[in-house]
């Protein structure tokens, strides 16, 4: 927990660095029409960074007094989770081929047979009719147009 | 006019489907659920929605009178003013939010950072974008809220390894007239819960304060407070009447100030505004139709809404017993239709997964993600109103304490800020005079 802690303010601190980086670039005093672009972005990031250098020495000090403490996460959830972000990023990523509708299909039955062990019928049964009854909501009732993919638009043809 | 009526659906059902996932229907657990464990489920469920009811009417009773006079008022906002507001906006996160104030400054300002990628609506240059392409576009709110409230909250839940336990209900005809009777007997926990709900909806992240001051009031307030936490019916009321009256008072700083209170009030603002519609005093001129059309519908909405949920109420119960490996992924495809279409960008679809572990994270570490959220909506438009301002006063920040209308504004919004600072150093002093 305290680890995390040291990380994520060390993150906001590079964040703000950066962020200080390109206002400068773009001029963060009195430009010619009135307060710089940079100017606004340039104070943001200062106090931010500020804040953080201050929440990193509080966690910091705790750490070397008292150790790590309670871990981030309970034992085992990390796996759990690490199961719902790689099949959903894996669903993003397959939207780019095959459109959104097919992938999620694809995601919907990956997830509830090998995840949920959900029996083979319902997981066929809302792995069609799911994206089938969403596909013709949005692309063909209201005409919203969702990601078909390089091949989506071959495959759904109707 | 249909889509606030979709909208007012689709509060409703991510009202119930949240049940007790909000966190402003924490406090209303504590005697609901024994309630319900002892035997009166369909009473403890109607007690809410009447307490929730009431509430509603008040606050949609004030959302009335008082919307156009602060409308009003707040057409005389100059930029200074208008910064003045914001500044006061935050600092309430900051100062009576409840969480470590560095955190929330960490998040308000990465958030309004967030915002200000991508161009620079007063000079029109590029910034933060690193020379890349993918930046130029910036950050929309709504994908930041779909990833971090929608899918932060499926990792949590997925990591405390969900156990859903529901009592099976059923509310028949005896359950309401019980229930009515029962609020009857009950006017001081209605009438604190409700107002204590108006009073702090005006605030920002109002809802679940005022929850839990109501429920601890009304405590304070009872001849039996020893009887609080075993089921009593004013447990159920108060909290639960200050939570709706808060919701809908919180309409009030967004239609007449364009200033949303909550993230929820932020994705109305954001409908709004997809139809051409500014929210803010300048509503109330141009488009005065609109806005009484609105505050009607909320009468409307409010009404309809309390009856869909006394008929529907079961079935959803029954939805929520659903297995998650089911519903999960389900919500997770509907979080990427949305995602998508708040711009036609797949880019949005990568930021919303991104959006989601950093959410998961701020949960697990107490960062606050709603002044966050808040802070990336409103960035454009404090950045504006700022840099007007300074331009007026000539580049002296004087400018915000010289206006008679900014300077008690920014004095209160300064005095909130240091509230962690000022609150213990006054009890202290208290405590030597006695």
């Amino acid at each position: 927990m305290r680890k995390a802690e040291i990380w994520v303010s060390l993150a906001f601190m590079l964040l703000g660095v950066i962020v200080i980086a390109d206002s400068i670039r773009l001029g963060f005093m009195w430009g010619r029409t009135g307060p710089a672009s940079g100017f606004f972005p340039f104070y943001l990031a200062v106090v931010m960074v500020i804040s953080s250098v201050i929440v990193f020495f509080n966690a910091f000090t705790l750490y070397k007094k008292e150790g790590a403490g309670k871990p981030l996460m309970p034992p085992g959830a990390l796996k759990s989770i690490l199961w719902v972000v790689i099949p959903s990023a894996a669903m993003v990523m397959l939207m780019e081929f095959v459109g959104l509708h097919i992938a999620a299909a694809l995601f919907l039955g990956f997830y509830m047979r090998a995840v949920g062990k959900i029996g083979w019928t319902t997981t066929l049964l809302v792995g069609i009719i799911a994206p089938l009854s969403l596909y013709i909501t949005f692309d063909k009732l209201f005409l919203i147009p969702l990601p078909q993919g390089l091949w989506g638009g071959y495959i759904l043809r109707f | 006019m249909i889509y606030w009526g979709a909208l007012y659906g689709g509060s409703i059902t991510s009202i119930l489907f949240n049940i007790p996932g909000e966190p402003w229907a924490v406090a209303a657990t504590f005697d609901g659920y024994p309630m319900a464990k002892g035997g009166q489920p369909g009473k403890a469920l109607v007690l809410a929605f009447l307490a929730h009811g009431a509430g509603a009417i008040v606050g949609v009773v004030v959302l009335t009178f008082f919307a156009p006079i602060l409308a009003e008022f707040a057409l005389r906002f100059g930029p200074a003013e208008v910064f003045a507001v914001m500044m006061l906006t935050f600092s309430a996160f900051v100062g009576l939010g409840g969480k470590s104030p560095l955190k929330t400054v960490t998040a308000i300002l990465f958030g309004f950072i967030l915002a200000s990628v991508g161009m620079d609506i007063v000079s029109g240059q590029l910034r933060m974008t690193y020379g890349t392409f993918v930046l130029m576009g910036g950050f929309h709110f709504i994908v930041a809220v779909i990833g971090l409230f929608g899918l932060g909250e499926i990792f949590l839940t997925v990591e405390e390894g969900l156990k859903v336990e529901g009592i099976k209900v059923w509310i028949g005809l005896k359950d309401i007239r019980d229930g009515m009777k029962e609020i009857i007997r009950y006017p001081k926990a209605l009438i604190m819960g409700t107002l204590i709900g108006c009073w702090m909806g005006f605030k920002p992240g109002g809802a679940t304060p005022a929850s839990f001051m109501a429920y601890g009031f009304c405590k304070q307030a009872s001849a039996n407070a020893a009887e609080f936490g075993k089921g009593v019916p004013a447990g159920i009321i108060a909290p639960e009447a200050a939570a709706h009256a808060a919701g809908t008072s919180a309409t009030i700083p967004m239609i007449t100030l364009g200033i949303p209170g909550s993230p929820t009030m932020a994705v109305i603002m954001g409908g709004l505004m997809i139809f051409g519609l500014q929210p803010g005093p300048m509503l109330f001129v141009e488009h005065k139709d609109f806005v009484w059309g609105l505050i009607a519908s909320t009468w409307v909405g409010n009404v309809l809404g309390f009856f869909v949920v006394l008929a529907f109420a079961p079935i959803f119960a029954s939805i929520l017993r659903v297995r998650f490996a089911i519903f999960m992924p389900l919500i997770i495809y509907v979080c990427a239709i949305g995602a998508y279409a708040v711009n036609n960008r797949m880019m949005d679809v990568y930021y919303m997964l991104m959006f989601g572990v950093l959410g998961y994270l701020f949960k697990k570490l107490d960062y606050p993600i709603a002044p966050m959220v808040l802070a990336l909506v409103l960035g454009d438009m404090a950045e504006q109103s700022m840099r007007q301002a300074l331009i007026i006063g000539h580049g002296s920040p004087l400018v915000f304490f010289t206006l008679p209308l900014a300077l008690p504004l920014m004095v209160a919004a300064i005095i909130i800020f240091f509230w962690p600072v000022i609150a213990p150093w006054k009890a202290k002093l208290f405590a030597k005079k006695a």
